[in-house]
């Protein structure tokens, strides 16, 4: 079996390349060619070497989507792989699509999983805001992307042979780029993550989700309304399928009614925790642990409770 | 200007039926419209009252059994009618259930050629039931178009779109030709609530119901299997700690996040 790997820019190999291992160990040794957008020849050069295999670079500090997947599709038919294998960021996901698109081709998004069963080759993916798992055989060739920051990085090796390719125009014009406001901790680093949502009246209030936060070593985030709609926090605490995807040992959803879009950004996470007063709210079917009641009430109690804990 | 809106019939992940096994029961989950294509028809119906020219809301049903769920997809259809649509599509075929990405948009591009011009095509960034976010790629290959993605902002003026990208680290504004492809997020705007009198008079709006056979499609005989439809096997505990005072519950919370090795 064959895989291209496509990544928009390097560091993506490294993912891919843990990917790699997973996939090998259960369908056995697999050929591979790596494809990648990089700054400079010689940080794909880099990573490379974590796939240790032919890699075509295009060398580019900014790529549209339709660059790389006209690209990567000249590539596809250089040679011809069983699997197309990207990293399911938003470009990643495009990129890979577009590919799949072109060359009529089904395509798996954000595989959590992939099994070898029967001498086929099945993908996992996690479908109904994360609570379901659909197992999906696909014809082959196919494509799929993997979740960010899962694999864990295997030691590399040597940089395989490097191939310089040129990127075609783009339908696009970039008019202006803005960096998007940051809060200065990363929920998707922190170990603990304290989500606040719609339960919390009044921005203040979230001065009790910080104290938590800094008690227990971790940052606050928050479900789409509390940054998009009320702006109380940087869209960059913001947790969701439009927002970030975070896989701490602790998520505490406080005020957080569990949307979906909200909770299958949280499913990686160890444990979970929510409060809330309703004692209906979804979130609670995605809880380890539940407290039904007013976080207002809560909170107080709890953090008092934590400190003689934390303090003894 | 002409817009076509593609909308899913999706199923509601906040109604998930499943049986003593885990296996997920398909057929009793009920559909509605996709929440991004909600926005995705909001738009449409603003630049319609903008600049013009008429919204054409396009749909397959792509989860079965097709006799149970047809009034489902034509229920989330009207509903994009009420919302301010002009006429809707809707495409039904054995041949397209269960959906994938794949075949569905090799229709819904099908069915979008079959029933007129258009100068844009919208659609949500992903669906709310299986989130593939692969729609307007593969419609833009399809239609042989751009496809730009994830937009939170949208302005069109003489042949072209201005579209704000919402991207992980930051917002990336750029300009197309149209005809194109743009795939919305759920930022980019709040869907109206249709009133009672719109949703009436969306009952006298044209809404037709199409086969592969009459847009000319035929999908690839082998594309994907569902295997398994599942329960995720990792549930959480769902322990609900109760006490007789907040006291008592806050204290049992801290001696479980020390027992998780949480709190040390």
């Amino acid at each position: 079996m064959k895989v291209l790997l496509v990544a928009e820019k390097p560091e993506l190999l490294s993912e891919l390349a843990g990917f790699l291992k997973d996939l090998e160990s259960k369908a056995g040794p697999v050929e591979t060619a790596a494809f990648t957008a990089a700054p400079s020849l010689d940080e794909a050069r880099k990573f490379s070497a974590y796939v240790a295999a032919k890699t075509y670079v295009a060398v580019a500090e900014r790529v549209f989507p339709d660059q790389l997947s006209k690209a990567a599709l000249d590539i596809v038919d250089r040679e011809n792989p069983d699997l197309v294998i990207g990293v399911a960021t938003k470009t990643g996901n495009e990129v890979v699509a577009r590919v799949a698109g072109a060359k009529g081709i089904p395509m798996m998004t954000e595989i959590v999983d992939v099994e070898a069963r029967d001498g086929a080759l099945l993908f996992h993916r996690a479908v109904l805001g994360g609570r379901a798992i659909s197992v999906l055989k696909p014809a082959l060739p196919a494509a799929a992307t993997i979740p960010a920051r899962k694999y864990e990085v295997p030691q590399p090796g040597e940089p395989g042979e490097l191939v310089e390719v040129q990127l075609p125009s783009s339908a696009l014009s970039l008019v202006k780029v803005e960096e998007k406001e940051k809060g200065g901790v990363n929920i998707e680093e922190a170990e603990v993550v304290i989500g606040v949502g719609r339960g919390f009246r009044k921005k203040e209030d979230l001065a009790m989700a910080e104290e938590l936060a800094n008690m227990l070593g971790g940052a606050v985030g928050c479900s789409r309304p509390i940054a998009a709609d009320y702006h109380w926090l940087p869209e960059d605490a913001w947790i969701g399928i439009s927002g970030k995807k975070i896989r701490p040992k602790l998520y505490m959803a406080i005020g957080i009614s569990g949307a979906p879009q909200h909770m299958s950004a949280v499913l990686d996470a160890k444990v979970i925790v929510a409060v809330n007063k309703d004692k209906n709210a979804p979130v609670f079917q995605y809880a380890d642990y539940g407290v039904v009641a007013d976080l207002y009430q809560f909170l107080p109690v709890f953090i008092q409770k934590l400190k003689e804990k934390l303090g003894g | 200007m002409n817009v076509a809106v593609f909308v899913k019939a999706s199923l509601d992940p906040n109604m998930l039926r499943v049986d003593s096994s885990g296996r997920i029961l398909v057929e009793d989950i009920p559909l509605a419209i996709s929440e991004y294509d909600r926005n995705a028809v909001e738009e449409a119906v603003r630049l319609k009252e903008k600049h013009g020219g008429k919204v054409v809301a396009l749909s397959a049903l792509t989860w079965g059994p097709i006799q149970k769920r047809v009034r489902e997809a034509e229920q989330v259809l009207r509903e994009a009618l009420a919302m301010g649509a002009d006429e809707a599509y809707l495409l039904v075929d054995e041949a397209l259930i269960p959906g994938n990405p794949y075949t569905t948009a090799g229709a819904l591009a099908a069915l979008a050629q079959k029933v007129g011009e258009f100068d844009l095509y919208l659609t949500g960034e992903g669906s709310m039931d299986t989130l593939s976010f692969q729609m307007a790629a593969r419609l833009g290959e399809a239609l042989g178009v751009p496809a730009v993605s994830y937009a939170r902002a949208l302005e069109v003026s003489e042949g072209k779109a201005r579209v704000t990208r919402d991207l992980e680290e930051h917002l990336e504004t750029v300009e197309v030709n149209l005809p194109a492809v743009v795939s919305v997020t759920g930022e980019i705007n709040k869907p109206r609530l249709p009133t009672l009198l719109q949703i009436r008079r969306a009952f006298a709006k044209p809404l037709d119901k199409l086969s592969l056979a009459d847009v000319s499609y035929t999908p690839p005989s082998a594309a994907v299997e569902v295997e398994e439809l599942r329960l995720l096997a990792v549930s959480r505990k769902n322990i609900i700690v109760e006490g007789t005072s907040l006291e008592e519950i806050a204290s049992k919370l801290v001696d479980l996040l020390v027992k998780e090795g949480i709190v040390k």
